[in-house]
C-alpha cells in the first residue's frame, strides 16, 4: 500500500478531532473524503502532513513511519498538498510559488516543471506576476502547479473546487483526473461536489464527528448516503 | 543662499550619510532578525559590543590586520549568536515577552563576562594610519575610515539583499515569513531557517561593533550607545531590509542636518519628536508588509 493510517487520532490543544481514522490507499487510486463542514476532512489532510498539534497511531507511505516526522520531511515522502483555501504566497511571483514545491524534492532539481507549464498555460505567461493578484481560479492552478513541483506520488487536494466559478470547476476536475489516470499520482480529495467527487473517485469515505461512518467503491456512495451525511 | 552657504551644507549633507552609513550597519542584524524570526533581540547592543572585543583581542594577541578582524568578528559573534538560538532562543518563539526579557537578560550576562575577562577600562582598535588620514569629499572633509565604514556598509546590504532576493536561501526564509505552515509542507526547515538567520543577525551585529571599536573607544557598556538607533532605524522602516536602508538614510541626513541649522543635542531631540509623530501616522513605519506570522 502506498499510504495507511493505522487508527489514527489527531488533536488541536487537548481536543481529539480525528478520531480512530484508519484506511489503506493503493497507488493510482483516487480518494474522496466526503461529508459536512466541520466533520474533520482538512483536518484528516492536515494530520497527513504533520500540522496538527499531536497525533497518534501510525501513517506509512510505503511502508516507512512518518508519524512522528516533522512536516518538511513528511513533504520528502511524495506529498503534495493543495490546502484548503490554496494559501499560494501572495508576496511571491507565480514562478516563485512553483520554486517552492522544488524545495520538497529529493532528486535535486530546482527548476520549474515542464508539466506544470504545459497543464496551466496561464501560469507560463504570467510567470512573474506577484501571485497575490491572481484571480481565485487561477490562485487554484497556481496551488496545484506547486503541489506538482515536488514531484508528488500522492496529491492532497482540499476542496479543490471551493468557492470557484463553477465554469471552471470541471476544467479543474479534468485536470485532476488527467494527473490521476494519466500520470499515475494517486490523490486524496476533500469535496463538496459529488458531481465532481463521482467522476474522479476510485473509492469514497464518509465522515462524521471525526470518524468513518460509510466507506466502499465509488459506486455505492448512493443518493440515500449523501442524503443522510451531507444534508444539514 | 549664495555659493558660500552652499559649501558647509553640502558637508552636512555629506556627513549625513556617513551617520546614516553608521546607523544602518547597527541596525542590519536587528532588521533581518526582526523582521524573519519576529525576535525584539535585546541583546543586540551586545553582539555589537562583543564585535569590537573580538577584533581588540585578535589585534592585540595574535596582531591581526583589522581588515581580517572583519570577518574573524563576524564568525566568532555569529557563532555565539547560533549557541544563543539553539540554547535559549528556539524554545521561546512562540512567545514575545518571554524572548524580550531572555534576549534582555543574555545581554546583562555578556556584558557582565565581558567585564571579567576585560576588565571596565576602554580598550582601542589600531587601524592602518592610511584610515587616520582626512580626505576631501566635494565640499566636505570626511575621515577615511568613514569612507570604510560607508563602503562596508554598501557591500554587506548589496550582499544581504543578493542573499535574500536571488538565492534559494533567500527564499527559504522569505517563505517562512509569508507562511510558516506552508513553506514546511514544502520541504523547508523553519526551524534552520531561524537558526541560520538569528547567527548571521549577530554576525553582522559583529563586523559593526569591530568598526565601532575604531570610530570610538571599546567598553562592555558601548552596545547601549548604538542599540537605540538601530532600534529606530528598524522600526522606522517597518522591519524590512530596504525600509532600514531609507529609514537609515533618512533619520541620518536629518540629524546632520538639523544639527547644522541648531546643534547635536537639540537636533537628536527634533529626530525623535519628528519620529514619535511619523509613528503615530504610520506605526507600521515606511513600507508597512503585511505578515502572517506564526
Ligand atoms: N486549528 C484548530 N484548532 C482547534 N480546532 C480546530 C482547528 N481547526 C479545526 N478545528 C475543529 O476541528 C473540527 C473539524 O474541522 P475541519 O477539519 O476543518 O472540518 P472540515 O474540513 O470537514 O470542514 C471542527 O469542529 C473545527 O472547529
Ligand atoms: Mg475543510
Amino acid at each position: 500500500m502506498l499510504l495507511d493510517l493505522d487508527r489514527v487520532t489527531s488533536y488541536y490543544g487537548k481536543t481529539p478531532i480525528l478520531k480512530e481514522m484508519g484506511f489503506s490507499l493503493p497507488e493510482g487510486q483516487c480518494l474522496c473524503v466526503l461529508g459536512r463542514n466541520g466533520v474533520g476532512k482538512t483536518t484528516l489532510l492536515r494530520t497527513i502532513m504533520g500540522l496538527t498539534d499531536r497525533t497518534s497511531g501510525e501513517i506509512r507511505i510505503d511502508g516507512d513511519p512518518i508519524g512522528k516526522a516533522p512536516t518538511h520531511v513528511r513533504a520528502k515522502y511524495g506529498l503534495g498538498y493543495i490546502p484548503q483555501g490554496r494559501q499560494i504566497l501572495p508576496h511571491f511571483t507565480v514562478k516563485e510559488n512553483i520554486l517552492l514545491g522544488t524545495f520538497a524534492r529529493t532528486d535535486g532539481r530546482q527548476d520549474v516543471p515542464e508539466l506544470c507549464l504545459s497543464l496551466f498555460p496561464y501560469l507560463a505567461q504570467n510567470l512573474h506576476r506577484k501571485a497575490g493578484l491572481l484571480s481565485g481560479g487561477q490562485q487554484q492552478q497556481l496551488a496545484i502547479a506547486r503541489a506538482l513541483a515536488t514531484n508528488p506520488r500522492i496529491l492532497l487536494l482540499d476542496e479543490p473546487t471551493e468557492g470557484i466559478q463553477p465554469n471552471i470547476v470541471a476544467e479543474i476536475g479534468q485536470t485532476l483526473g488527467r494527473l490521476n489516470k494519466e500520470f499515475g499520482i494517486t490523490l486524496i480529495l476533500t469535496e463538496q461536489h459529488i458531481k465532481v467527487a463521482r467522476k474522479l473517485g476510485d473509492a469514497f469515505l464518509m465522515m462524521e464527528n471525526g470518524r468513518v461512518v460509510a466507506r466502499g467503491p465509488i459506486r455505492e456512495m448512493t443518493d440515500e448516503l449523501i442524503e443522510r451525511h451531507m444534508t444539514i | 543662499m549664495t555659493s558660500l552657504d552652499i559649501a558647509p551644507f553640502a558637508n552636512a549633507l555629506v556627513l549625513g550619510l556617513s551617520i546614516a552609513s553608521i546607523w544602518l550597519i547597527a541596525a542590519i542584524g536587528l532588521t533581518i532578525i526582526y523582521g524573519t524570526v519576529g525576535v525584539i533581540n535585546m541583546a543586540h547592543g551586545e553582539f555589537i559590543m562583543l564585535g569590537a572585543y573580538t577584533s581588540y583581542a585578535l589585534q592585540s594577541s595574535f596582531g591581526l590586520p583589522f581588515l581580517l578582524c572583519l570577518p574573524a568578528s563576524f564568525a566568532v559573534v555569529a557563532l555565539v549568536g547560533l549557541v544563543i538560538e539553539r540554547g535559549l532562543i528556539r524554545y521561546l518563539y512562540n512567545r514575545p515577552l518571554d524572548t524580550l526579557l531572555a534576549t534582555w537578560g543574555v545581554s546583562l550576562v555578556l556584558m557582565q563576562g565581558v567585564r571579567l575577562i576585560f576588565g571596565s577600562d576602554p580598550k582601542y582598535i589600531a587601524v592602518p594610519e592610511i584610515f587616520q588620514s582626512n580626505v576631501e569629499v566635494g565640499f566636505a572633509s570626511l575621515s577615511v575610515f568613514r569612507l570604510v565604514v560607508l563602503a562596508i556598509t554598501a557591500l554587506i546590504v548589496a550582499g544581504t539583499a543578493y542573499l535574500f532576493y536571488r538565492t534559494r536561501f533567500g527564499m527559504q526564509v522569505r517563505a517562512v515569513m509569508q507562511n510558516k505552515e506552508m513553506a514546511a509542507s514544502f520541504g523547508i526547515n523553519a526551524d534552520r531557517v531561524y537558526m541560520t538567520t538569528f547567527a548571521l543577525g549577530a554576525g553582522l551585529a559583529g563586523v559593526a561593533g569591530s568598526l565601532f571599536g575604531v570610530l570610538a573607544i571599546v567598553l562592555p557598556t558601548m552596545g547601549t550607545a548604538y542599540v537605540v538607533q538601530a532600534f529606530l532605524v528598524v522600526v522606522v522602516g517597518g522591519g524590512t531590509l530596504m525600509g532600514s536602508v531609507a529609514a537609515a538614510g533618512l533619520t541620518g541626513e536629518l540629524q546632520s542636518v538639523f544639527a547644522f541649522i541648531t546643534n547635536d543635542t537639540f537636533a537628536r531631540f527634533l529626530l525623535y519628536v519628528l519620529i514619535v509623530v511619523f509613528l503615530r501616522f504610520r506605526p507600521r513605519g515606511l513600507f508597512a508588509v503585511a505578515k502572517g506570522r506564526r
